[in-house]
């Protein structure tokens, strides 16, 4: 199976990679290729609710996570414990693997792509 | 320089076909990183062997930066730029760039150019503008991807 997995590890407002690996991901979909999404470090920033950027902070991507259910991107992978991940008020959509499945989800896949 | 990532994972491919069909994506920008150098590199390397093919290079993200006609590299520094459109040119690969990253970074082609009603376009030769749906293809019928960044 050609499936992909989309690793978000950059700030969602310091830079576009987030953007434009999100952009990849719904792109995949569209195409209906299977896709996952995995999301560590500056990425994990994403998940807060109640973001509030303006135009010149970026583009407000956290609004986009609700709508990947009706891209077929159903998962979207954290690894369990890491640090921002205790902060609370994250989104609730994603699905938390403990180190070892964490480190095993990068061979499970044909393709990942990293932003 | 940041490390490639070989994106196929070894379980998928534990038997290397003797022909290897291959494809590049390049996310990395051409003046913060060394991906589209480090890239040209792999390409002159895995051309030396006849049984690789590749099948096309896309760039996204700031790697679209390559295909601005208008930079000029100081003199004596190397030309990034004509290096990948004369290595393309000999061996026929097509070097894609995706349309939206380019555009939003003023990489315009003389199509996209009339669209936003501008009087310059600035796409350099042997670079084409392509949308996501071109590295998907490229996904899917080739036997690995390999991302720098």
């Amino acid at each position: 199976m050609n499936n992909t997995l989309i690793h978000l590890s950059s700030s969602p407002y310091s830079s576009l990679a987030c953007k434009e690996g999100l952009d990849l991901a719904l792109v995949l979909a569209t195409f209906e290729q299977p896709v996952d999404l995995c999301l560590s470090g500056a990425a994990l920033a994403l998940l807060y609710d109640n973001q509030a950027p303006n135009k010149t902070d970026g583009k407000q991507l956290h609004k986009l996570l609700d709508g990947l259910e009706f891209y077929d991107i159903e998962n979207i992978y954290v690894e369990k414990n890491s640090e921002l991940m205790r902060a609370g008020n994250i989104w609730s959509g994603t699905k938390a693997l403990d180190s070892e499945d964490w480190h095993a989800l990068f061979s499970q896949y044909q393709h990942v792509f990293r932003f | 320089m940041r490390p490639f990532l070989l994106v196929n994972s070894p379980l998928t491919c534990s038997k290397v076909p003797d022909s290897m069909h291959y494809a590049l994506l390049i996310t990395g920008s051409p003046y913060q990183t060394k991906a589209c150098h480090s890239a040209l590199k792999f390409l002159k390397a895995a051309l030396l062997n006849p049984e690789n093919t590749l099948d096309g290079v896309f760039f996204y993200e700031e790697a679209v930066l390559i295909g601005n006609a208008l930079s000029q590299p100081p003199r004596d520094e190397i030309d990034l730029r004509k290096e990948w459109a004369d290595l393309a040119k000999t061996h026929s690969i097509p070097l894609y760039l995706c349309i939206a990253a380019s555009v939003r970074r003023g990489i315009i082609n003389e199509t996209e150019s009339q669209r936003y009603e501008l009087s310059q376009h600035s796409l350099s030769e042997g670079f084409q503008l392509e949308g996501l749906g071109t590295l998907i293809e490229l996904m899917s019928t080739t036997s690995k991807i390999i991302q720098f960044r």
